[in-house]
């Protein structure tokens, strides 16, 4: 009994970036604007995950999430599920390439993935004709940089306690 | 230098092409999809349309569900809030209905002289409103669309371009219709752009949408005059909306910028007319 009450607090503590992923992206919380920021959590939880736990996201969930959020948002479909792809592969790539993985090196690593998403989403937002708010873009991808230490400590300790 | 660049080779391969444990699609792959389906976006074509109406309304309809707890709380939030302004609204309420009397006999009056003037002009007046009440199924603020969904769609005849009013008040139009559902184009988008027409000046302008600041009055004439609170109203021109639905009032900021004062407040938008008059006469 304890064997199997265990089993099913890990399987459900596994489940909770994923659950996470869709409830924001159905949700229409992928991109939380307070007052004069705004912040990105979309694409700090995918490059979060597939950097130290690939097997908690999948990307065809990742992909999905992505058109879930195109529909909610009205942006062209594909868009931010292009986006989304682009920071896993950069996450995935980083994880090849580094050897000891800490806060500082995910933080740096971050900042291609945060401009090649966007470059990726902006291009793919100019060629179906939608207006681009650059001062936005800029602004999102400032705040989505600074708060990604803090979304990261608290995805460490939920990574800690999957992992004990 | 040469193994360098070998490994920075067989990292991008790993990284892109080869399918990792527990992972069902590639990456790659996935990313080519994603293109294919931005390019389908543009295609105007009925089995596309279907399709992409299809996935919409499912998604939708989910959304909704999801959103039910975090309503919940909002709805509570702005419960307790109005509670707590009661005091102040009532005294507001209280100085408006006192304006509110003043003025009726002054309408009264100017309705009995429209009646004798139209009658003098034999004119035949007909109302060809024909609205049709939606609820507001979505309203998720995204960083690019200024826009919500409504619960009805082209199941109840509902027409991509069909004007969007808050009672009387136009908000937007419909931009997107699929099987049950239908998305809205606020007007504050930056995508809207609405011809207008001002009283009493009577000029003509074009209502262009800022996103989050207010709406602007552009292609206004030269030297025009224009004081606060002038009113703004539909102009009806080219036949997209009917004319004289009212939208706001005219606020000048720094003597050359003509904003507009909403009479809706977009956020607090629940239910919606949707005007099927015009669109349905033509069919």
């Amino acid at each position: 009994m304890a064997i199997l009450l265990k089993t099913f607090r890990l399987k459900i503590l596994e489940l909770i970036p994923l659950i996470l992923l869709f409830y924001i992206s159905l949700n229409g919380n992928s991109v939380i604007h307070v007052k004069f920021f705004s912040i990105n959590v979309h694409y700090i939880l995918i490059y979060f995950w597939v950097l130290r736990q690939p097997a908690a996201l999948g990307y065809g969930f990742i992909f999905l999430s992505g058109i879930i959020s195109d529909v909610i948002y009205g942006t062209p479909l594909g868009s931010t599920a292009l986006a989304l792809l682009v920071v896993s592969s950069v996450a995935i790539y980083v994880r090849a390439v580094t050897v000891r993985i800490n806060l500082i090196n995910d933080w740096i690593s971050f900042i291609p993935a945060l401009l090649f998403a966007n470059f990726i989403y902006y291009v793919a937002l100019y060629f179906s004709n939608y207006p681009i708010d650059y001062l936005y873009l800029f602004t999102n991808s400032i705040f989505t940089f600074i708060f990604y230490p803090l979304l990261w400590s608290i995805f460490s300790i939920l990574l800690k306690f999957m992992k004990e | 230098m040469e193994t360098s660049r070998d490994d920075v080779g067989i990292a991008i391969r790993s990284a892109f092409l080869k399918r990792e444990n527990k992972q069902r699609f590639s990456i790659f792959v996935l990313i080519i999809v994603s293109v294919l389906l931005v390019f389908f976006e543009n295609i105007k074509a009925k089995p596309v349309d279907n399709f992409r109406s299809f996935v919409k309304d499912v998604i939708y309809q989910g959304s909704s569900m999801v959103s039910y707890p975090s309503k919940f709380f909002n709805n509570v939030k702005k419960e307790i809030k109005k509670h707590n302004n009661v005091y102040q609204s009532n005294e507001n309420l209280k100085k408006e209905n006192k304006e509110l009397k003043q003025s009726s006999s002054k309408i009264s009056f100017l309705e009995l002289e429209n009646a004798q003037l139209r009658k003098l002009l034999d004119e035949q007046v007909e109302s060809t409103s024909n609205l049709f009440s939606a609820r507001v199924l979505l309203d998720k603020q995204s960083p690019y669309l200024n826009s919500f969904v409504i619960n009805s769609g082209s199941n109840k005849k509902i027409k991509n371009g069909m004007a969007v009013l808050d009672g009387n008040n136009f908000v937007g139009r419909i931009v997107d219709v699929n099987y049950f559902t239908a998305r809205v184009l606020l007007i504050s988008d930056l995508n809207s752009k609405i011809p207008v027409v001002l009283e009493p000046g009577g000029q003509h302008a074009i209502l262009y949408g800022r996103g989050k600041s207010k709406p602007t009055l552009e292609y206004l004439p030269e030297n025009v005059k224009i004081s606060d609170g002038d009113k703004v109203y539909t102009s009806g021109k080219e036949g997209i909306f009917s004319p004289g639905i009212p939208i706001g009032a005219v606020k000048i900021k720094d003597k050359t910028i003509f904003t507009v004062s909403l009479f809706s407040e977009l956020d607090q938008i629940t239910f919606v007319n949707i005007n099927l008059g015009d669109f349905n006469q033509s069919k």
